[in-house]
């Protein structure tokens, strides 16, 4: 991988330099952090033996008492994990926040529930006044590493309101830090958004899901608009929820003549988890770089889906989350399904004590497509194909044909200059795809051209597959 | 960049003073103006959320 960190007229100001009490932090040795974990761990614990009989029950299960709690590892062997199923039983039990709510009924000032999007259900989380600030916090906690500071113009064009965690903690979190926010976001027409942006000219962070940059960009380009030209001012492109091939990413910085940073969060952090420092998304010496862990703020563990045991630094596993601070309807070794590429604060080498995930390779193990007998994460897919500068976008599909095989088709639309070369530069080009597509996932698909706007365009989080074998079976 | 001490020096002393400003809120809080009590709820979690922010991260700020 040869994509590595441009440098810039403008650099974000340093977080560590700005705050104290961030320098502070990062001082922490490994022991130190870890003794700051056990003491709100205990705090927590004990505050959940005595208001919720859901955690109570566990810690009765694996023989824990929190006053006596004396390492992290104790914890780790002793409270048994918990999974969306077992949250979704706790609510059909105990309607509608579970008994894992840990607070008075009375003290729920915000309602969060989980997208939805496995079809088992969503998780409905209260939130008191306290985990309303923190959530704000676990916003702009990334943002302020990422340069954002008071009086910063910041676009969020993630959809502000609602019953997501990110549809609130962006506005909470802007205003902690003081920036002056547009929440375009599910408000506005992606072009609409474009005019506001150029009205306003003097924009400092744009805050977006991966695949709404990637739209926003492609619009910009197709209006004739070159971002580092439309905004100069413009320091810090902050993207979270999907991953993304390196040769975008470097593109991305490219049109817009700024630093790409990215977080890692869900609902189970009540914000964000984990984020990008000084070089952004690109390591110190080129390919991916690394998002750190607040580690003070929520206890992470990255362990193998099958055996639970914690992954080795450079393995992929399934993100545990263990929220130290939050009050209401905390999430104690919950499983979250993400997967991440873990590594330690070792091989992080940033000279912190904060462990660390590898930045846009970001996935879900219950995404995952069987085919063939491959496991194929549509992520994989992603990359492959967007790895290619001459792709706006693509949807694919998993079918059963007449005859009962599996099929995959890949539908591509090409970007305005791309659409306009001669066929035999599309053929080559789309057969180079499918040989990428092939290398990453050992598939070999079938791949059509198709006008851009016979696409959809996605908003947030893009739904790019279809797994529509079932349909194959019907009679 | 101003040193270790001195840093954990001024978080302890903001702790305390949110310590202080959580117990105020504590007594708002009881008030029998239903109006004025969710606001006064509003306000005591948000000290409380900042008295977690800054809570001591090490023996520094045990010993400030």
């Amino acid at each position: 991988m040869n994509a590595t960190a441009q440098q810039f007229d403008s650099e974000p100001a340093n977080p560590f330099v700005d705050s104290a009490r961030l320098a502070r932090l990062a001082s922490l040795s490994r022991a130190e952090l870890e003794e700051l974990q056990l003491r709100k761990l205990r705090r927590q614990l004990a505050r959940l033996n005595a208001t919720s009989s859901y955690y109570r029950a566990r810690m009765t299960q694996g023989g824990l008492d929190p006053d006596k709690l004396s390492t992290l590892d104790q914890f780790r062997e002793r409270f048994p994990l918990s999974n969306k199923t077992d949250f979704l039983a706790d609510q059909t039990e105990h309607p509608p926040f579970g008994a894992r709510l840990g607070i008075a009924r009375e003290d729920v000032a915000l309602v969060n529930m989980t997208g939805g999007t496995s079809g088992l259900g969503q998780e409905i989380y209260g939130r008191s006044q306290h985990d309303v600030h923190m959530q704000g916090y676990y916003h702009a906690l990334p943002w302020f590493l990422a340069g954002l500071r008071p009086g910063d113009v910041a676009i969020n064009c993630v959809p502000a309101g609602g019953l997501t965690t990110g549809g609130w903690g962006p506005g909470e979190g802007l205003r902690i830090i003081g920036a002056t926010a547009f929440h375009v976001g599910g408000t506005l027409s992606t072009d609409a958004k474009i005019d506001l942006m150029q009205r306003i000219g003097a924009v400092h962070f744009i805050y977006a899901s991966t695949n709404y940059l990637h739209t926003l960009t492609e619009a910009m380009m197709r209006r004739g608009i070159e971002p580092k030209r439309a905004f100069p001012m413009l320091r810090t492109l902050f993207i979270a929820a999907e991953g993304y091939p390196l040769e975008w990413a470097e593109r991305i910085e490219s049109l817009w003549g700024c630093r790409l940073q990215e977080g890692y969060g869900s609902t189970q952090c009540a914000g964000f988890g984990a984020s990008t420092c000084a070089d952004g998304v690109f390591g110190a010496k080129g390919g991916r770089g690394l998002m750190h862990l607040f580690e003070w703020e929520t206890l992470f563990e990255v362990v193998h889906p099958e055996t639970l045991e914690p992954v080795a630094s450079g393995e992929t596993g399934e993100m545990v989350v263990t929220n130290l601070s939050i009050e209401g309807s905390p999430v104690i070794r919950f499983r979250t399904g993400d997967a991440a590429r873990f590594i330690s604060w070792r091989d992080a080498n940033s000279g912190r004590a904060w462990n660390a995930i590898e930045c846009g390779t970001i996935g879900r193990f219950d995404d995952m497509l069987k085919i063939r007998g491959n496991n194929v994460w549509p992520s994989a897919i992603d990359a492959a194909v967007f790895s290619f500068g001459e792709v706006a976008e693509y949807t694919g599909r998993v079918y059963t044909s007449g005859d009962g095989k599996t099929e995959i088709e890949v539908r591509v639309a090409f970007t305005d200059a791309a659409a306009t070369c001669d066929a035999a530069t599309k053929t080559t080009l789309i057969e180079r795809i499918r040989a990428t597509i092939k290398e990453r996932t050992n598939v070999w698909m079938t791949l059509t051209v198709c006008a851009r706007n016979e696409l959809p365009e996605f908003n947030y989080k893009a739904r790019r597959w279809k797994d529509e074998r079932q349909q194959g079976y019907r009679l | 960049m101003r040193n270790v001490q001195d840093a954990a020096d001024d978080t302890a002393r903001d702790h305390r003073i949110l310590s202080r400003m959580l117990a105020d809120a504590d007594v708002l809080c009881e008030c029998g103006d239903a109006l004025l009590a969710g606001q006064y709820r509003h306000l005591r979690g948000r000290i409380a959320a900042l008295l977690d922010i800054t809570i001591p991260a090490g023996e520094a700020e045990t010993a400030a």
